[in-house]
């Protein structure tokens, strides 16, 4: 055998046991199934509304938002901060990595809560962790936020707070003015009555 | 192309079917290059007098099995997003015994019938005429072989886990394996009497 053959031959062995002896990259571990089902029934990967806005207005650095809509939706309308990584490419390993940032809570929405839902059991299936849904997705936020409605005048100092909370909210996300919906605003003022003098009546007393 | 070349969005997968058309070119290339537009040199397989197609399609086998294989430990390639034929063990093997007697009967496979069709061999047009009426006429009679044709399916099944270990261990022993095919093709190779073509 000629010899550039052996060096080729040493050159490819050296390369293939390279491969055997480099650490290989891990494939992600699968959660139990009981673990799974008790990950599933308890609610505590939802994160309201609220939650979510008062972490943007705040910048929270811990917070990584993740839009699961198409590319097209994610340019018409976003969260602030938010990432696209449309449901049907989630399972990349490069995004793998990101869901596997330590430090953040990966928060998924779409429109509403099912493709979010789906996002979640997979990566809780993967054994990421961190891993919640914005209750209500999109659809929710808007009406909570953008179009927040208005409280009757007898409700409760925290709700009064929280209505605050929105209309400013609102106000961060849209430069919507804060007055437009304060509270009690849409309830019906008393009417005023408006005494009117009868015509051909003289005025008493006077100058 | 089936998947990104690269998973980054470095490369805008509306590139895809212009690298599949030079990667196609330069296939075509070596095919040509490697001598196998001769039906001559590719039937000497069978009758040992020349190795030249099991030593190109090993050599490209285990290079690509380590490309891939390096360039996902890199990320540079997403080996989640290969496509992988779905297995159907039972028209696989039916399927291999006609490919195999038609390779030894016309010296050619379909991809080297094409190569010496493009470079106006005469037995490369009719095999490739040929190639065509057996296309049309599988076609036209596939209710009749269509429970063959599915059954023994086996999903995207891949050889290294069938042995239950890893890629990493199976490309490095299809790389001993085809050194030892290499020497093994050389030695019956100088035992055969040389043929001329």
């Amino acid at each position: 055998m000629e010899k550039k053959y052996i060096y080729l031959s040493v050159l490819l062995v050296v390369l293939a046991l390279g491969l055997v002896i480099l650490p290989g990259k891990d494939d992600p571990k699968e959660t139990n199934p009981k673990l799974l089902l008790s990950s599933v029934t308890e609610k505590s990967r939802y994160l309201s509304a609220d939650q979510i806005t008062h972490r943007i207005i705040e910048n929270d650095p811990t917070l990584l938002l993740i839009d699961l809509r198409p590319a097209s939706q994610f340019k018409t309308f976003a969260l602030p901060g938010s990432m696209n990584i449309p449901v049907d490419s989630i399972l990349i390993s490069t995004n793998i990595e990101i869901f596997n940032q330590p430090g953040k809570d990966k928060v998924f929405y779409a429109n509403s809560d099912l493709t979010a839902e789906m996002a979640w059991m997979l990566c809780t299936r993967f054994s990421l962790k961190r891993i919640y849904v914005m209750k209500g997705g999109l659809n929710e936020w808007f009406q909570t936020i953008i179009e927040t409605k208005s409280l009757p005048v007898t409700a409760s100092s925290a709700d009064m707070e929280l209505q605050s909370f929105r209309i400013a909210a609102r106000q961060f996300f849209t430069g919507a003015g804060p007055s437009t919906v304060a509270p009690g605003a849409g309830q019906s003022s008393e009417k005023v009555i408006v005494t009117r003098k009868a015509p051909g009546e003289k005025s008493g007393g006077g100058c | 192309m089936i998947g990104p070349i690269v998973s980054s969005g470095l490369i805008s997968p509306a590139w895809d079917n212009i690298f599949a058309v030079l990667l196609g070119m330069g296939f075509g290339f070596a095919l040509e290059s490697s001598g196998f537009s001769s039906s001559r040199k590719i039937i000497g397989t069978f009758f040992g007098y020349d190795f030249v197609v099991v030593k190109v399609f090993f050599t490209a086998a285990i290079v690509s099995s380590l490309g891939l294989l390096y360039l996902s430990s890199l990320g540079l390639l997403d080996y989640s997003q290969l496509y992988i034929q779905p297995t159907f063990l039972a028209s696989a093997i039916f399927g291999g015994i006609i490919m195999g007697i038609g390779f030894a009967m016309g010296g050619f496979c379909p991809g080297t019938s094409l190569c010496a069709a493009a470079v106006g061999r005469i037995d490369g047009l009719i095999f490739f005429g040929g190639m065509f009426i057996g296309v049309f006429l599988f076609s036209e009679s596939f209710p009749l072989f269509e429970k063959m044709y599915y059954s023994g399916s086996m999903g995207a099944k891949m050889i290294n886990s069938v042995f239950g270990i890893s890629p990493e261990l199976f490309t490095f022993l299809l790389v001993l394996m085809a050194i030892g095919m290499f020497w093994g093709a050389g030695w019956i190779q100088n035992r055969v009497k040389k043929i001329e073509y």
